[in-house]
């Protein structure tokens, strides 16, 4: 094998190798600033008639790359994310860099390329940013931190507490692509799968219908899937929730990798998807709507939010239930530890 | 996207199910953490007539794990050349100790052990790999399925830094302890379909031959689970005992023959502890002599002698093994959501995910039940 140039320690020190490596790694992507004037920190052209929003992520995952995306991507979707379901449009980034001594220089080139191109896509300007090296044995190859600054009209209104009992629960899409593309590409299970990774923007899926009239909440479901985010709006606003099992999407490469590992589908992590609560009277239009868009093809109305004769209440918050396909019932229960493998 | 069509055949094996002229109570007992898991995340048991008992048996390898094993584990992890390398689901197995030293791996890790999680024996030969210097144990319990693998990777030839705690066990030796014993307290068997895509369906044929019960090898779908519940039904209504193989396009006769001949060559079958409820002949598999030089236990100078003094030790008012063997359903147990949550577990059924206390808890029975059985 052929021994490719490597990320070194000195390239840390703040010295010569570090602008060497911002200039010929970092700039070389995200292109030179036009309006860089040789200050510390930007400024940003924000307007006063929006609120701003503000937001921040760290990035950690093993491998760097898999089918579907990589760490640079994903270090954008997941904070473009952020401020999407908030209903800000997603407008500046700065970039925070932990790179272990020992990466292959080509691996970072292939990364940043990727975020760069994920930035561009999303509409998002990397404004400011660091870089640091740590020493081999210290950080698992690659750690990225965003922050993300977005604006927002005054009229975008969302949060957990407007949720009303009969509000009808959608998802923009199939469940459980990112988290079973990164186990794949991590574990030697000789699986081989087709899934790829479902890491994008959702701004598209959210903007427009940010401040319809009875679009009660938007979330992605990251880490801990679309059960953690089912419970934590149940939890929010104090109600059930109700999924129905048939409805809920998920890729038939995901479920059979499920079905022989064990794991549950509605627990794995999505970079690239919303899940909505919204009055019954909208339900079908958001709907149509995000189907008409490639993000949303696979867009499904899953569930309700339910006991009606239920008085809310935010103190023991409410349980998300799942009718089974088979017409059963069980408590999708928060996660309490990673999802792993079976062993019988 | 619509159901999966596997859904609609399900639908239609619980209709024929509902249909059966079933008269008085079946108790269907099942031997896999995955088949429970299935049938309680598919919410089976309110769905199928009030005359059926799905019944979770000896199906947990993390549960039936021997405390002396664990003891080893843990005093292994302390030593400071060697690194641990176990399945996640043993690290949070609490073991009954003294005060002051670590009760489980996790404690062993947050005491400064060197405990890491694997998914797979590969990734236990590649750490060793990566990590010449380190002494590296590998703490495998399983059943066939899992200890297959193990039986693979020492045919393949280890590197010399890696050593085996083994605590393989087989599944149908405790189905025979079972059956053998006063009241085995089910009608009909669901065989595990993963142990018999590797052994083989025939080594169930002695449920029927033996016990004249009928048994069903399924899957982990709801499909594969109804079609099997539907077969023991039949079989029982109609006076018959066979094993059915609900798992066709899985389980193929004979099993695995690769597989089953690299545990034959590298493992011996011996008779073996399991937590609670003691020693079941010819139910662990131990290193084959030539490879006696990859146990652990020697390497490391740890006498099993006083390592058995442990053995059969429970935390108190834990009753696990009852949960194993299916005499009590979960929630019967008097520590059951009370002291005993995945949070907080006292006794290992609570811990893995392929043990009854933990699936049902997961699947949202939170409550102990009013009738809980004294020991």
């Amino acid at each position: 094998m052929i021994d490719t140039p490597r990320i070194t320690l000195a390239q840390g020190n703040g010295g010569r190798l570090t602008k060497e490596l911002i200039d010929t790694v970092f700039l070389r992507h995200f292109g030179q600033p036009e309006d860089h004037d040789g200050l510390d920190a930007a400024a940003l052209p924000l307007s006063p008639d929006l609120e701003t929003v503000v937001t921040t992520d760290g990035f950690s995952v093993e491998p760097l790359e898999f089918p579907g995306g990589d760490i640079g991507s994903l270090a954008v979707h997941g904070t473009v994310n952020d401020l999407a379901v908030c209903g800000a449009t997603p407008l500046f980034l700065t970039l925070g860099v932990m790179i272990e001594e020992g990466l292959p220089l080509d691996q970072l080139n292939r990364i940043v390329e990727s975020l760069a191109i994920a930035a561009h896509r999303a509409g998002v300007r990397i404004v400011a940013g660091d870089t640091k090296v740590l020493p081999i044995g210290h950080g698992g190859g690659l750690y990225l931190t965003t922050t993300g600054i977005g604006q927002r009209p005054p009229s975008v209104r969302m949060g957990m507490g407007q949720i009303e009992s009969g509000d009808v629960i959608l998802v923009s899409g199939p469940v459980g692509d990112h988290g079973i593309s990164v186990m794949l590409a991590r574990e030697a299970f000789e699986l081989s799968g087709s899934v790829r990774s479902d890491s994008g923007s959702v701004a598209p899926l959210c903007l427009p219908i940010a401040d319809f009239d009875g679009v009660r909440f938007l979330r992605d479901p990251t880490r801990g899937g679309l059960a953690t985010v089912a419970h934590e709006i149940a939890q929010g606003c104090g109600l059930d929730l109700i999924l129905s099992e048939a409805d809920i999407p998920v890729r038939d490469a995901v479920r059979s990798v499920c079905e022989i590992l064990g794991y549950d589908p509605y627990y794995l992590a999505c970079e690239g998807r919303v899940v909505a609560a919204v009055a019954p009277q909208i339900a079908e239009q958001v709907l149509t709507f995000w189907q008409s868009l490639p993000e949303g093809a696979g867009a499904a109305r899953i569930g309700i939010v339910g006991d009606a004769g239920k008085a809310r209440d935010r103190q023991v918050g409410g349980k998300v239930c799942l009718i089974t396909a088979l017409g059963g019932q069980r408590v999708l229960d928060p996660l309490e530890d990673d999802p792993l493998p079976r062993i019988c | 996207m619509t159901a999966p069509a596997s859904t609609e055949r399900a639908r239609a094996l619980l209709a024929k199910i509902h249909a059966l002229p079933l008269t008085r109570e079946v108790r269907v007992m099942n031997v896999c953490g995955g088949h429970e898991r299935s049938i309680s995340m598919a919410g089976l048991r309110a769905v199928l007539p009030s005359q059926i008992t799905l019944i979770p048996g000896p199906g947990c390898p993390v549960c039936v794990c021997p405390e002396e094993d664990i003891f080893a584990a843990i005093d292994l992890s302390q030593r400071p050349e060697i690194t641990l390398v176990t399945f996640g689901d043993m690290l949070r197995v609490p073991a009954n100790v003294p005060k002051g030293t670590p009760r489980s791996l996790e404690a062993a890790r947050a005491a400064g052990g060197d405990v890491r999680p694997v998914a797979s024996p590969a990734e236990a030969v590649r750490i060793a790999r990566q990590e010449p210097d380190r002494e590296v144990v590998f703490f495998a319990a399983g059943f066939e399925t899992t200890t297959a693998p193990v039986a693979a990777m020492i045919a393949e030839g280890v590197p010399t830094n890696l050593t085996l705690l083994l605590s393989g066990r087989l599944t149908w030796p405790a189905v025979t302890m079972l059956l053998n014993s006063e009241a085995a307290g089910f009608d009909a068997l669901i065989a595990p379909g993963h142990v018999a895509t590797i052994m083989g369906p025939e080594e169930w044929d002695f449920v029927a031959r033996d016990h004249a019960l009928p048994c069903a090898i399924a899957g982990f779908e709801a499909e594969s689970l109804l079609a099997g519940l539907l077969s023991v039904l039949e079989q029982g209504l109609e006076g018959e005992a066979r094993v059915d193989n609900c798992y066709g396009g899985v389980v193929r006769p004979e099993g695995n023959p690769t597989a089953r001949r690299l545990l034959g060559e590298t493992l011996n079958v011996v008779d073996a502890p399991w937590r609670g409820i003691g020693t079941i002949q010819r139910s662990g598999f131990a290193l084959a002599p030539a490879h006696a030089g990859l146990d652990a236990l020697s390497r490391h100078s740890i006498d099993r002698s006083q390592l058995r003094k442990r053995a059969g030790e429970m935390p108190p008012g834990c009753d696990c093994a009852r949960v194993v063997l299916g005499r009590i359903a979960p929630d019967q147990c008097r520590l059951y959501g009370a002291a005993c949550t995945p949070r907080s577990p006292i006794g290992p059924c609570m811990v893995s995910d392929e043990g009854a206390c933990r699936i049902w808890w997961s699947s949202g029975i939170r409550e102990r039940r009013g009738d809980v059985v004294d020991a």
